[in-house]
């Protein structure tokens, strides 16, 4: 139960909204239940949609419009690659293809070793810098741009390092 | 006018007949003799079928609603991958045709989008009752090729989800 | 009156209220601008783009703030793009250009970015033949497309969001509109949008999947074949269906309905009912239909349906003929004089209803309404005026229910009685539990189960309620059987008449008191003279029973050992229940749909119905068999045209003077318009042509003093220790006749519950989901236990007609 677990953040995010506009609540409950896991459960959305007198189809929907809420696991890091139009001009597409095939992954899919999971996203708003991703981990989200694979592999070394 | 001239002409019809008379005939031995009939013969309905056995009729009643003799009665039911009879979800459980209403004008094979109902060759259609004139789907589909391919049949889930055929880009 | 705006569309000029959208000007002034998302009883999106136009509006000069003249006109000012006439609400003056080359190829490249991932399966699409994606296309589609085809997006075709509706994601256009139903207007948002852009699929997560009795409609409006019935999957083309007005038989709202019936193979060459359609009221159902009328049907088709009149001989019922069988009702009958019993139920026409009477009256006997309901009087003298739209109640009005739950058991009127609390009437829900109408309500009162009387007469006293209650410029009172019998009901109808002749709500529209009751038709009974009977048992034993349309043995034990006591029992009815196993005389009826009659709604609408499919064997309307038994008792009464039985009944009962079938098949123009050619905007709903209805007028509109009956309320119940009070409660989907046969509904159905408090539960030692035996009177039954917090802990509810014999508060053992 997430008030069970985060009482005090679950009060202080409720508090924010007026009540009669409870469900306003919906978003920053919806990061704290993913906080821990990468991914927001179904038990999670059950009891968001309790607290805030919504239905869970509702917060499920919101779950699923976004592409910062996540509802399956994967990796410790999502590395969301931008690949809209002005970044495909730019060679989001190569890169985006010779990323996964340095990683021996498909799109979508995680490292054996449970690192990263590689997606394909929409427009990130730094299509001047492209190409780039951000990546979304235990650490928040961070912007990568002007990458490139090689650079890419050094960060995923990096990342290793943070998880030993 | 001559008096000869009634000769003349009963010479000249005569000759016709005599002439005929060392002509190939052109009377066929019905039944013995069948004629071969041209390609775009209009005769006997068939309900065909795809290469692998399944009905090309997915009981969308489209030709019921095109025909003008309102001969053709459809009915529909759902397909489940333990009992497929033919690709998609829907395939028709009842298809008759009154062979007595047919005009056979062929307005069933324009309007079928899976291209199910064919005019067949067979023009040998006679009845010793109305009843008989009716008929139901098992006469008027096609044989099957090999036993296994008999409908209904258990397939392999998922295979046969679209019932309207992959066709090509129609501007292509 | 609102502000008039006038306003031009393709040179013509039209004026409508102020607030109006251009796409529902235009189609009051008759021009179809296409449209997908926009539905004129939902908020408008303007998501799908279908309704570009051109728009334009005059010319203000920015110094002077006047508007600019040119050659005498006002100057329009077009704005550079194309808008969407859904969302922009008219103005003064505006322009509106919906034809020119610029608007055309607007909609046209809409239409074929909306095919872009369409899969085209029209031949195998439910919709298919009444589509609006399909018709529209056709009207303003491009006819070639520049997508690429193999580069089709396909998602899974088959997805069932419940039992009762599917889903094909290809087929959806995202429009919304289910979602906005759901949300809007029935309040229960349980459709959702999942994902976005192209992938954008509607998902259900409730449980059960698409919870909600008002599933159906969303097919109805679904612009596209993306949501279809269960029930009509592949059932039949739209085309190839017959369509035939009627009227809903399962609750007292009597929603208007349309029967499309089809000859079948399946069902042995017989003409059947394929599905049920709403049919547009505005004043009833408007467009909307709740599942259990949608999909509850099939017990006029089921395989117990009686054919042949039947007579015991050797105890054992054999085939006789028609006349064999109501002489020997009719002998019976006369010869039992005084004894003679007509017990009759609502689910009848209001002819039978009033033959039946007739028939009682003169053979000197008596007739019952089997109904643990009262309370049919007083709304025939404080009910609702005539003119009453729930429709039009809002702001400064008052809607007050008592003891009912209305989405379980009249879900359209939850449904308006919703709405008119959305337009800012006061709601007050007064009802010893939690309803689902408790979230719209501006007041809930909470009484305990007794405590219904005293809950109504607090009233009395000032308070914020009270107040809000006495002060509102309309009030209507809902009263329900939530909790009580046939004296409960009566006190708290009666409470509920003296606080609306008190606050001055009775004789006007839109004011009075209004019966929740068990069927379609008891209102209707009332009228013509049927009133119930306390203790039923009691006056039928030992009697010559006339039993019309109900089924007291399977009810009920207590009746079921009264009638084997009786001295003569005939059963009229559609079905073989456990009342005609017992019977002497079995008369087959003929079914609502089989033939013509009228019924009368709880807001005491007359409204006719019309025969739809052939009758089920030598089966018989209700009214003809007992004009043959009477025929054979000597008296005479119309047994061959229905519409004749009807006139006499106007001309003997006084709230029905003036009627007939004639003025009540009367239709005016209603909006929004629906209807075949103009499926694309208002939905599928059939269009209204075979009438309205008549509102009966109440006595205490017609004048003269209103005096109410005083009811004595009988003592409230206190169980003793180690007893509950078991309180009866209505479930939509119970277990009666006509329910059952629909096997669709049958996992809503579920098992009979007891509902128990948690401290309840505890102290008896049972968990939720245990099975435990209720008894009490003699009576008892099994049930699955459930938990509800809401209730108090002394209470167990128990639904009724789900196999436990329930009918007021008893106290009842729970083991």
């Amino acid at each position: 139960m997430l008030l069970e677990k985060y009482p005090k953040e679950v009060k202080q995010i409720l508090s924010k909204y007026p009540p009669e506009h409870k469900r306003s609540a919906v978003m920053p409950l919806l990061y704290l239940a993913q906080r821990e896991e990468g991914y927001v459960n179904k038990a999670a959305m059950q009891d968001i949609a309790q607290l805030l007198d919504v239905t869970e189809t509702e917060v499920a929907s919101i779950v699923g419009f976004y592409t910062l809420y996540h509802d399956e696991k994967a990796g410790k890091y999502r590395m969301q690659v931008c690949t809209d139009l002005p970044c495909a001009l730019r060679g989001a597409d190569e890169f985006l293809n010779n990323l996964c095939a340095n990683l021996g992954v498909k799109v979508g899919e995680t490292t054996e070793d449970g690192l990263v999971t590689i997606e394909s996203v929409m427009c990130l708003a730094a299509c001047d810098k492209a190409p780039m991703f951000q990546t979304q981990g235990p650490d928040g989200i961070k912007y990568h741009e002007n990458m490139t694979v090689d650079r890419t592999m050094e960060l995923i070394e990096a990342l290793k390092k943070v998880k030993e | 006018m001559s008096v000869l001239e009634p000769v003349v002409e009963l010479v000249r019809g005569l000759g016709q007949t005599f002439r005929y008379l060392f002509d190939r005939p052109v009377t066929y031995q019905y039944p013995e003799q069948k004629r071969e009939v041209r390609p775009r013969f209009r005769g006997r309905h068939v309900l065909k079928r795809y290469d692998n056995g399944l009905e090309k009729c997915i009981g969308c009643s489209l030709c019921a609603a095109a025909c003008p003799a309102d001969a053709i009665f459809v009915e529909a039911s759902e397909n489940t991958d333990e009992k497929r009879f033919s690709p998609g979800e829907r395939y028709a459980s009842t298809y008759e045709i009154n062979m007595l209403r047919c005009i056979y004008c062929g307005f069933c094979e324009d309007a079928c989008p899976t291209e199910a109902i064919v005019l067949g060759d067979n023009y040998e259609l006679s009845f010793t009752d109305r009843r008989s004139a009716i008929y139901p789907k098992e006469m008027l589909l096609e044989p099957v090729p090999t036993v296994d391919m008999t409908t209904p049949r258990k397939v392999e889930t998922g295979v046969y989800k679209r019932s309207v055929p992959e066709m090509k880009d129609p501007t292509d | 009156m609102s502000k008039q705006v006038t306003l031009t569309i393709d040179g013509k000029q039209i004026t409508v209220p102020d607030g109006t959208l251009v796409a529902d000007a235009a189609k009051l002034a008759g021009i179809d601008i296409p449209v997908f998302c926009h539905h004129p009883k939902l908020e408008p999106v303007g998501m799908c783009r279908m309704c570009l136009v051109e728009i334009g509006r005059p010319m203000f000069d920015r110094a002077t703030g006047q508007i600019v003249m040119e050659n005498g006109q006002p100057k329009i000012q077009f704005m550079p793009k194309l808008e969407t006439a859904c969302t922009n609400p008219v103005s003064e003056g505006m322009v509106v250009l919906t034809q020119t080359a610029k608007a055309k190829e607007g909609q046209k490249g809409t239409v074929e970015f909306l095919l872009t991932s369409h899969p085209l399966d029209c031949p195998i699409c439910d919709k298919g033949g009444e589509c609006p994606l399909q018709n529209l296309t056709m009207e303003h589609g491009p006819g070639k497309s520049r997508f690429i085809y193999d580069e089709k997006l396909h998602l899974d075709k088959q997805v069932p969001l419940g039992e009762l509706i599917w889903l094909d994601r290809e087929r959806c256009i995202q429009c919304a509109r289910c979602i906005r139903f759901q949300d809007e207007i029935a309040g229960e948002a349980v459709l959702g949008f999942d994902e976005r852009g192209r992938n954008t699929q509607i998902v259900s997560l409730s449980d059960p999947g698409f919870d909600s009795v008002f599933s159906g409609n969303t097919t109805d409006i679904c612009p596209v074949g993306a949501l279809t019935t269960a029930d009509f999957r592949f059932g039949a083309r739209p085309w190839e269906l017959k369509a035939q007005a009627s009227i809903c038989t399962q609750c007292p709202v009597g929603c208007n309905t349309t029967l499309n019936t089809r000859r079948e193979a399946k069902a042995g060459g017989d003409i059947v009912i394929k599905r049920v359609m709403p049919r547009q009221n505005e004043e009833v159902n408007e467009i909307w239909l709740c599942d259990k009328g949608r999909f509850a049907h099939h017990y006029v088709g089921s395989k117990k349906r009686l054919a042949r009149p039947q007579i015991r001989k050797d105890e054992k019922l054999a085939r006789a003929s028609w006349d064999a069988a109501t002489k020997l009702a009719a002998e019976n009958f006369s010869a039992s004089k005084k004894d003679f019993v007509i017990l009759a139920s609502g689910r009848l026409a209001n002819e039978d209803l009033f033959n039946l009477k007739s028939l009682a009256d003169h053979a000197g006997g008596r007739a019952i309404l089997y109904s643990d309901m009262g309370g049919g009087d007083l709304t025939a003298l404080v009910g609702v005026g005539a003119g009453t739209n729930l429709g039009k109640l809002g702001e400064g009005d008052a809607i007050l229910v008592v003891a009912s739950d209305l989405y379980e058991e009249a879900p359209i009127w939850y449904l308006r009685v919703k709405q008119a609390a959305d337009r800012g009437a006061a709601l007050i829900v007064a009802n010893p539990r939690e309803t689902k109408l408790d979230k719209f309500a501006k007041f809930s009162i909470r009484y305990s189960y007794g405590d219904e009387v005293k809950a109504v007469n607090d009233f009395g006293k000032k308070s914020k309620i009270s107040d809000e209650f006495a002060k509102a410029k309309n009030a209507i009172v809902f009263f329900g059987s939530e909790g009580l019998g046939l004296n409960g009901t009566s006190a708290v109808a009666s409470a509920c008449a003296d606080l609306l002749k008190e606050t001055g709500h009775i004789g006007r529209a839109s004011n009075g008191l209004i019966g929740v009751w068990q069927r379609a038709n008891d209102q209707g009974a009332w009228e013509v003279g049927l009133q119930p009977e306390e203790d039923l048992a009691k006056a039928l034993k030992g009697k010559a029973v006339y039993i019309v349309g109900t089924d007291p043995v399977g009810d009920d034990p207590k009746l079921a050992k009264a009638l084997e006591g009786a001295e003569f029992v005939a059963v009229q009815d559609i079905l073989e229940t456990a009342t005609t196993e017992i019977a002497d005389v079995v008369l087959p009826a003929q079914a609502f749909s089989e033939r013509e009659g009228t019924f009368t709604s709880g807001e005491r609408r007359v409204q006719r119905f019309y025969a739809a499919v052939p009758p089920t064997g030598d089966s018989k309307p209700d009214f003809v068999i007992t004009s043959m038994i009477a025929k054979q008792m000597n008296i005479v009464l119309e047994g061959t045209s229905v519409s004749v039985v009807f006139d006499i009944l106007a001309n003997s009962i006084e709230a029905f003077t003036d009627l007939s079938y004639a003025k009540l098949a009367e239709v005016r123009p209603q909006w929004p318009i629906v209807g075949r050619g103009d499926v694309y905007y208002g939905g599928t709903t059939y269009e209204n042509k075979h009438g309205l209805g008549v509102q009966l007028v109440p006595a205490a509109q017609v004048g003269g003093t209103v005096r109410i009956p005083k009811v004595k309320k009988e003592a409230v119940l206190r169980p003793k220790e180690k007893e509950l009070l078991a309180v009866p409660v209505n479930k939509l989907y119970d277990r009666g006749v006509t329910v059952s046969p629909a096997e669709l509904l049958d996992e809503r159905v579920g098992e009979a519950t007891v509902s128990l408090h948690p401290e309840a539960a505890e102290r008896l030692g049972v968990e939720a989901g245990a099975r435990v035996k209720i008894s009490f009177d003699g009576v008892s039954g099994e049930a699955v236990v459930k938990i509800d917090d809401t209730i108090s802990a002394g209470v167990a509810l128990v639904p009724r007609s789900m196999g436990i014999a329930i009918k007021e508060p008893v106290a009842a053992k729970v083991k």
